[in-house]
């Protein structure tokens, strides 16, 4: 595991102009929405509603991309020779860069929301008189926080997936890819439906307890049937362990 | 590691491409100690071979042996490769790139460094983006040799530095190579400048070996250098 801090080191200062400057680009655009151009008829609130949705809505789509270019620019810049040549196993690369999309993910995302509470202090404060607390509003925003993370790493290891096997192949790599990234999705889908008799037995996440909803409204009750989702998530982690295996064992250089 | 076995065995190694037949079979077994040079034109199967040896490239047919072990994920560790290729991070520093290399060999000598980077001209807070094609290629010897790794492969190490200092660069290969612990294979098809570094050569021509030996025995055999033998066999 000692090898394994180097590459997410690696990761991370290979990001920082990327994530630099789109924080600039994240702060500067609720600059220009809150002061320059604001959006005619909308409350503050409503406009730091405009202010955020975008950079909420862009960072997913982000890394994805990123997801798609830190394995890219490895190839493209002949690099992938050093991974492929370091006595480690696969799984610690393909990781590092997933560990290296966390931490930007989460920089982005604090950027967001650090950003929104000094430009929109005023809005904020008022919307978190609308909540409960501040700690319910921390809570829950933390909760949210790792299940956005939970789903983006899914779509991480469909992402590394589809592009280590798009390298496998001589020919029509990128098509080979698009097509893995469409087969994976499909297949841990059916996983999840074909397993979920297996847990049946769990009872369902209570999601309003979770989310301590009967401070927001008395007699919000939200389930969540956990069942499916379990089947569908070990099939995403035997893919992250295939993707590993295959870029170990099975990719190739060419000149 | 073995005392028995040989440094590096190939047995019946075979690799296609849709196009080429870049290797149709090589036998091979490198005794410990030695430098072994991998000559050939461009197109011979010099890199695909040497690949193939490091793991960038799956042959499809045929067994190779570290140290009398198979292929694998340790046996990775076993081998300083230097790629014809720039594989360097050209974000990183000199500093950096040698920092993050010995994070993944437990034979790192960090004392060999501070001399190899004298000896090659870097200095360690320069930017690989900063570099030219030549210190690039110096730098990518300071990572192999900066290790004390059993098996050296070094595909076209000379490629970009200028002739003038090949010639002291070859003497730093020598004077850092210990024949003890170590055996290396240079793959290239300037001979001329590094025939004085080899034990014993391998011609390779269209992925076959058409000639192998030491070097003194050919030279005495063909009463003439491995350089005038070079052209001759591939004139």
């Amino acid at each position: 595991m000692a090898s394994f801090f180097p590459l997410v080191r690696k990761d991370l200062e290979a990001s920082r102009w990327p994530v630099g400057i789109l924080s600039a680009l994240i702060v500067g655009y609720m600059l220009l929405i809150r002061f320059r151009f604001p959006p005619i008829g909308l409350s503050e609130t409503e406009s730091l509603a405009v202010a955020l949705s975008l950079p909420l809505i862009f960072l997913p789509l982000w890394m994805i991309w990123q997801s798609f270019q830190a394995l890219r620019t490895e190839w493209r810049e002949d690099t992938v020779y050093t991974l492929l040549t370091l006595p480690i196993p696969g799984w610690q690369v393909i990781s590092s860069k997933l560990v290296g999309l966390w931490v930007e993910y989460s920089l982005l995302l604090g950027v967001s929301l650090v950003g929104a509470l000094v430009i929109y202090g005023d809005a904020v404060q008022s919307g978190l008189r609308v909540l409960p607390s501040l700690a319910w509003a921390v809570r829950n925003g933390f909760l949210l926080y790792l299940f956005s993370l939970a789903v983006l790493s899914a779509m991480v290891v469909f992402v590394q997936l589809a592009y280590v096997i798009g390298k496998m192949v001589g020919r029509l790599q990128g098509l080979v890819a698009i097509w893995t990234l469409f087969l994976s999705g499909w297949l841990v889908d059916r996983l999840g439906l074909l397993l979920e008799p297996l847990f049946r037995w769990m009872p369902p996440l209570p999601l309003h307890k979770l989310f301590r909803l009967d401070e927001l409204k008395q007699g919000i009750v939200a389930e969540w049937n956990v069942a499916p989702a379990l089947g569908t998530w070990l099939g995403i982690l035997a893919l992250f362990i295939l993707t590993g295996y295959l870029f170990e064992h099975y990719v190739e250089v060419n000149d | 590691m073995n005392g028995t076995s040989p440094a590096l065995m190939l047995r019946n190694v075979k690799k296609s491409y849709p196009r080429a037949e870049a290797l149709k079979g090589i036998e091979l077994a490198l005794p410990k100690g030695e430098i072994w040079g991998l000559l050939g034109p461009n197109g011979s199967g010099k890199s695909t071979l040497l690949k193939c040896i490091v793991g960038l490239v799956k042959p499809d047919a045929g067994e190779i042996e570290i140290d009398g072990n198979p292929r694998s994920r340790c046996t990775k560790g076993q081998i300083a490769f230097v790629p014809e290729m720039d594989t360097l991070y050209r974000w990183m520093t000199v500093g950096q790139t040698l920092a993050f290399t010995s994070a993944f060999y437990q034979d790192w000598d960090q004392r060999r460094v501070a001399g190899l980077l004298e000896f090659m001209g870097l200095d360690a807070g320069q930017k690989i983006r900063s570099l030219s094609k030549g210190m690039r290629a110096r730098l990518k010897l300071v990572l192999a040799l900066a290790r004390k790794a059993p098996l050296l492969l070094l595909d076209e190490p000379f490629s970009g530095i200028d002739p003038a200092s090949r010639e002291r660069i070859v003497e730093g290969i020598v004077r850092e190579f210990k024949s003890d612990e170590q055996t290396m294979v240079i793959s290239t098809h300037a001979v001329g400048d590094t025939e004085q570094l080899f034990d014993a050569v391998v011609f390779l021509d269209e992925g076959t070996i058409s000639l192998q030996g030491y070097a003194e025995d050919l030279r005495r055999e063909y009463g003439k250098s491995i350089n005038d033998l070079f052209k001759e066999v591939f004139a």
